[in-house]
């Protein structure tokens, strides 16, 4: 046995650890980079101006205030949604709604945002309903309202989505016992989707926290004002107009101080491997419904659809014109399909990348031993979410100093960046499956021999398709409609989507640019569906889920 | 297998590598709006490469700031030979960067409303800002700042962030250029008719202001002729203050650790004749550096003219941005 153990390939132990902790070290070293150039540059950095000005204490106090405002009403939203869609499995349009859910985080914010606008702005759809019923409301869109709700609503489709999962991942039996008692309102929650969601939840109220506390556009637009800034305004100002380097470098350290400690509590408790369960498809088991809450829970679930396909529609109602404009010579195809092509040319390199470094990293952290080997490959995780990209973007400028005269260079390396940029995302999405595989077949796999790549192939494949299929789904849309990576870097003349969108806008070709916004949104809900169809498992896969009731679970 | 794999490489590598050799490059950094497809990037490139036996290459960064960013980055093994669409905002900084070249022009063609002896930066357009406004929400708009900062609150506008936009700058110093020390208090009066404070001008201009969310924008002086020449509508025009408009002018200047000179030399040279300035009208949509006579596009006669044009030289903004920024923040968070 010990003879082959060797021999088949990538079946080295250090095949498991040494990429993953490679990964994070680079990065590791990138923010330092990024973060000590900026300091050296000007001399000393001035951690007591930064203290003493009321203005930016006042903006991190905003910061931290609408983040936790943001997360809360997050959970509130997306908790009842997870319960309801974990209790119905079967209606009709459940799938499009979980599709729609998948979307809202991956649109463009601009794009996002102007749907908004057009649904709750003082033109929109929902404030023209409010003028006709209640006259003297006093409904504005603009302030911590408006980033609220925006925050919602591109956080809690993704904590619904991850809660949903781990819901559908209670054991049956526990359900089956639960359903028999005839468990149901409070008691259901107690013992059984409480101890299903706890353990996730410090790690997505990180997750959401941190999106809500570098938030950017969504807060400039909407928040109406210098009195809504977050921290990465003050860093982009620090950085790109006053070029004070020194102040931007203690502005980043503070963000990442504060959504760092964060992560740390949450890795401390060790709560995070649960993120994001696999689903074992728990068929035909019913916990008991109190009065009436099949009327509640539709109209829950309709409102939920409602708020998330509204400003979807504005988005599409404002870009249809453009998009069908098909003839004369301006029809926007020529520009678009070239575009897509070169979007597609970064972000499918970007979302394998993110996946498989995402694996390197969960396969690193699982076999890494001592407190500083672990957290090596565990900052690849939340660090690419809190390091304001343009200290990222500095960083791995002077790390590589890229000469972009060549095109292939350029993209390469806007391509890797964007797959960077994925990873946390994409590790949130293999993390709970992968930790989830169970040791009992593990170690059938490891008696029989099955390692290295064998395993991969064999033991793993068949159960991790559909979170990887999900995963790369994740990372190439997230790449296709990033703008900040490809701006910093500068693309050598031909635009992809995101630049096409943004060259538009900067040239009063507003209407394309609403006709390009809805062009990507439709690609990305191609991108979605496809890769869910390709993450199915195959027919005899599913012939078994589907014709036994009640599966047992995948290790008995 | 790998044979056949690398036989495909080389093909696709050599001919970036050929066509490398050919002729001598010029590197030119610029913003998205100016090497779009639609705006003057690509004429001028066909234009310039016809006379100069030369490849003109755009390298498009997202904004005036990031065009300074990469060059510091850069420092002297940059690239870039020349920058093209830094603005007053930019201008000082870009200068103490040390990477920045005299350019040694007469720059007699020149036609601004104001007189520029720069020694390193050369116009290539310019413009005013102005508030533009939607004629079918609004019929009578306030046709001065002190009437603007008077107006009843229903009025709303939409300007940009001094902190992250050029435009939003711009405000910052018409204010200032008007009020002097009475700035903060007429902010904290116009803070009232303040929709919204968007990052950039594409977020208010696409988000919001065409969306009707409010029926006044900060934008330039020249946004309606583009409205009306290719969207064909009267329906957004600039209005003219009395007091007088803040002046933006774009520059672009050679830089001076680039082993070209000579050729961007020739580029600045070619940048103030009308093979380059006749695109900058309608595809930049700002005023050409140089009078074009009639080959200026006749919406240009329907802007607003104003009769004062504030400037400060880019030496003073940079000496006052901070002040005047911090004064801003503290009249509207108070």
């Amino acid at each position: 046995m010990l003879a082959n153990r060797y021999s088949a390939p990538l079946s080295h132990p250090g095949w498991q650890l040494v990429p993953g902790l490679l990964l994070g070290l680079g990065l590791l070293i990138l923010v330092a980079f990024g973060l000590g150039s900026m300091l050296v540059t000007a001399g000393s950095a001035d951690v007591a101006s930064v203290v003493n000005s009321r203005y930016l204490r006042g903006v991190i106090w905003f910061t931290v205030w609408q983040a936790l405002l943001s997360v809360l009403l997050t959970l509130l939203v997306a908790l009842p949604v997870a319960r309801t869609l974990a209790r119905y499995r079967q209606f009709p349009g459940r799938s499009l709604m979980l599709r729609l859910m998948e979307l809202s985080l991956v649109l463009p914010t601009i794009v996002a945002v102007s749907g908004i606008i057009g649904v709750y702005g003082r033109q929109g759809w929902v404030t023209a309903l409010l003028n006709n019923w209640l006259p003297g409301h006093s409904w504005s869109l603009y302030g911590l309202n408006g980033i609220l709700l925006a925050h919602v609503f591109f956080n809690a489709p993704l904590a619904a989505r991850i809660m949903l999962q781990a819901l559908e991942s209670v054991p049956s039996p526990r359900l089956r016992i639960a359903s028999q008692l005839g468990l149901r309102g409070w008691w259901a929650w107690r013992s059984v989707e409480w101890p299903a969601l706890r353990p996730l939840l410090p790690g997505l109220c990180a997750l959401v926290f941190t999106l809500c506390f570098t938030s950017f556009a969504i807060i400039m637009t909407l928040g109406g004002g210098p009195a809504a800034t977050t921290l990465e305004v003050a860093i982009y100002q620090a950085l790109r107009f006053e070029f004070d380097f020194p102040q931007a470098a203690v502005l980043a350290v503070i963000q990442l101080v504060i959504c760092g400690g964060l992560w740390w509590l949450v890795f401390r408790q060790r709560l995070e491997y649960s993120l994001m369960p696999n689903r074992h498809f728990v068929q035909g088991v019913q916990l008991k419904a109190w009065p009436g809450q099949l009327w509640f829970s539709t109209l829950l679930l309709a409102a939920f659809a409602l708020f998330l396909v509204l400003p979807i529609l504005a988005i599409a109602s404002r870009g249809l014109p453009s998009l069908l404009t098909f003839t004369g010579h301006s029809s926007p195809y020529e520009q678009l399909l070239s575009a897509t092509g070169r979007s597609l040319l970064i972000a499918l390199p970007a979302g394998l990348g993110a996946v498989s470094g995402a694996l390197l990293t969960l396969a690193s952290v699982s076999k890494a031993r001592g407190r500083l080997l672990t957290a090596i490959p565990t900052s690849t995780s939340y660090l690419p979410l809190i390091v304001p990209p343009l200290v990222l973007g500095t960083g791995l400028f002077l790390l590589l100093r890229p000469g972009l005269g060549n095109n292939a260079q350029g993209w390469t390396l806007v391509s890797l960046i964007n797959g960077l940029m994925a990873l946390p995302f994409v590790i949130q999405v293999l993390r709970g499956p992968l930790a989830r595989l169970d040791t009992h077949s593990r170690r059938v796999a490891d008696q029989l021999g099955v390692i290295g790549w064998y395993r991969w192939h064999r033991v793993y494949w068949p159960l991790m398709r559909r979170p990887l299929a999900l995963a790369l789904a994740y990372g190439i849309a997230l790449s296709m409609g990033d703008f900040g990576v490809i701006a910093l870097f500068g693309s050598p003349g031909q635009p992809t989507l995101p630049v096409l969108l943004y060259q538009q806008l900067g040239s009063y070709r507003m209407s394309d640019a609403a006709g390009t916004g809805l062009w990507l949104l439709l690609l990305m809900v191609v991108i979605f569906g496809l890769l869910s169809v390709i993450g199915r498992p195959p027919a005899h896969h599913r012939y078994k889920t589907v014709r036994q009731p009640f599966p047992e679970p995948e290790h008995a | 297998m790998y044979y056949r794999l690398s036989l495909l490489l080389l093909a696709l590598v050599t001919p970036l590598t050929a066509r490398a050799a050919d002729a001598p490059v010029l590197n030119v950094y610029t913003h998205p709006s100016f090497a779009a497809d639609w705006g003057p990037g690509p004429a001028v490139k066909q234009a310039f490469e016809a006379q100069c036996g030369c490849t003109l290459a755009y390298t498009v960064l997202d904004s005036g700031g990031d065009i300074l960013q990469r060059l510091r980055l850069e420092g002297e093994s940059t690239n870039a030979d020349v920058v093209l669409g830094l603005d007053t905002a930019t201008m000082e900084t870009a200068r103490q960067t040390g990477l920045i070249g005299k350019h040694d022009q007469a720059l007699d063609a020149l036609a601004l409303p104001i007189g520029w002896t720069d020694k390193y930066f050369v116009p290539y357009d310019w413009g005013y800002f102005a508030f533009v406004y939607d004629t079918e929400q609004l019929a009578e708009p306030p046709t001065s700042l002190e009437a603007l900062i008077n107006a009843p609150e229903d009025l709303k506008i939409i300007i940009q962030d001094p902190r992250t936009s050029t435009p939003g700058l711009g405000l910052l110093l018409w204010m200032h250029s008007v009020y002097g020390d009475e700035a903060p208090a007429k902010w904290q009066a116009l803070s009232t008719k303040i929709l919204a404070t968007t990052q950039s001008w594409s977020d208010g201009y696409f988000s919001l202001f065409m969306n009707g969310e409010a029926p006044m924008i900060l934008s330039y002086s020249t946004s309606p002729a583009y409205h009306m020449a290719v969207d064909e509508t009267d329906r957004y025009q600039a209005v003219e203050f009395e007091e007088g408009h803040y002046l933006q002018v774009e520059v672009a200047a050679l830089v001076a650790p680039s082993d070209n000179k000579l050729l961007a030399r020739d580029f600045l040279d070619f940048m103030l004749t009308p093979d380059f300035q006749r695109h900058i009208p309608l595809k930049n949509v700002m005023y050409p550096a140089i009078d074009l006579g009639d080959e200026l596009p006749e919406v240009f006669d329907r802007l607003i003219t104003p009769d004062h044009a504030f400037y400060m030289p880019p030496s003073e903004v940079a000496g006052m941005r901070r002040k005047l920024v911090d004064d801003w923040l503290n009249a509207l968070t108070r």
